[in-house]
């Protein structure tokens, strides 16, 4: 069984410019996502169509966008629920960061403050595991993740796709504000961390006008994250450990 | 690192943001009403004081106010007042206690309480305001 359905693609080039919505219709298989629904419109219509995915299954956060207004990842989105919020299925790319053309938008920015909060991407960890390429692909060979390297493993469960940076309205008119998912990093950097000077740097990164302080409590940023990582929670538990901080100063 | 790019939208588009509730969760809603009702009560403090300022003209142009704000229809808008005022300090207060990071989940709870207990005293207000 096949379902057709029309799309409507923001597209533009680099920075924005001549940003307009396509139409396209696509008939795909009926258990389809709208992220092959995306691919179906590079594939029979034009393959001019800037896009970005990898894995398929919401753990490589590359394909994020907004779906009938809502930041989503179109691979764990269904066509079918899709059209039925809205007909055409309306896509777009993130907003609050630099738009690269059609649906992709830079994340250097994004990606420049995850590294900054010790959280690193995963390209640093996967290199150094020590994978055997000769026998099968390393499954049968228990990982063995080298002394200190544990630090540089992400961030459990944020998959860094940028969609509460997206989500987030205070970030519309502060582009200085950290933004939530790395001020969730660097609380969950803190929480692992057993150097105690190191809690303190990380916590003074959290601080400032631009850093927990700026959140004006949408709680978008947890209502929209694909990975439950609920960043306005660590963003408030951060505020409380700063003020207990400065409370402890105080009274000493 | 600026996230954002300096041929994006204006400073006042981006502004919009705030108050754009489209596909928004309760969250926003708060956030939007508390951005209105802060500006508005603003807004107001400085009509207040134009009109206290009546005082000063002697008590026959007060007088003369104060008979015109006792019309229905001024009354409605001091009902309007009346919300705004506890849409502010409700959530005010809300944001306050999570906002330093007490009771950080219970947020969505406080929200419901909030809204119910500003409706309630919304009522109240309206009985005692058109009552008589
Ligand atoms: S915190 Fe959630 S929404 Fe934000 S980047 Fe990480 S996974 Fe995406």
């Amino acid at each position: 069984m096949t379902i057709t359905a029309t799309l409507e693609v923001f597209r533009c080039a680099p920075g924005g410019v001549d940003g307009r919505f396509e139409s396209y219709d696509v008939t795909v298989h009926d258990n389809a996502t709208v992220l092959d629904a995306i691919e179906a419109v590079w594939a029979n219509h034009d393959r001019s169509l800037v896009f970005r995915h990898a894995c398929h299954h919401a753990s490589c956060g590359s394909c994020g966008v907004l779906v009938n207004g809502s930041e989503v990842l179109p691979c764990i989105v269904d066509l079918a629920d899709a059209l039925r919020q809205r007909s055409p299925v309306r896509v777009e790319p993130l907003r609050n960061l630099p738009l690269a053309g059609d649906l992709v938008v830079d994340v250097t920015g994004f990606f420049e403050r995850m590294l900054a909060s010790t959280m690193s991407i995963t390209r640093t960890a996967e290199d150094a595991l020590p994978l055997d390429a000769d026998d099968d692909g390393g499954r049968s060979q228990a990982v063995s993740v080298p002394d200190g390297l544990a630090r540089f493993n992400r961030f459990e469960n944020c998959v860094e796709c940028g969609i509460c940076i997206s989500a987030c309205p205070t970030m519309a008119t502060d582009e200085r504000f950290r933004g939530p998912a790395m001020l969730a990093a660097l609380g969950r950097a803190r929480a692992e961390s057993a150097d105690p000077q190191q809690r303190e740097h990380l916590l003074d990164l959290a601080d400032g006008e631009h850093g927990v302080w700026r959140c004006h409590s949408s709680w978008e940023c947890t209502q929209r994250c694909p990975q439950q990582v609920d960043p306005a929670e660590s963003i408030m538990e951060q505020r409380r450990e700063i003020l207990r901080r400065r409370f402890r100063r105080r009274v000493r | 690192m600026a996230v954002s790019t300096p041929s994006g939208p204006s400073r006042v588009r981006s502004a919009g943001r705030w108050f754009d509730v489209r596909h928004r969760g309760p969250g926003t809603w708060a956030y939007a009403l508390n951005r209105i009702t802060g500006l508005a009560l603003v807004g107001y403090l400085y009509i207040h004081l134009a009109v206290l300022s009546l005082l000063a003209r002697g008590p026959g142009s007060y007088d003369r106010f104060v008979d015109l704000v006792r019309s229905p229809l001024f009354l409605a808008l001091d009902l309007v007042l009346i919300a705004g005022w506890l849409i502010h300090a409700l959530n005010g207060l809300r944001l306050t206690v999570v906002g330093l990071g007490f009771g950080v989940r219970a947020q969505r709870t406080m929200l419901v309480v909030a809204t119910g207990a500003g409706l309630l005293a919304l009522v109240v207000s309206a009985v005692l305001l058109f009552g008589d």
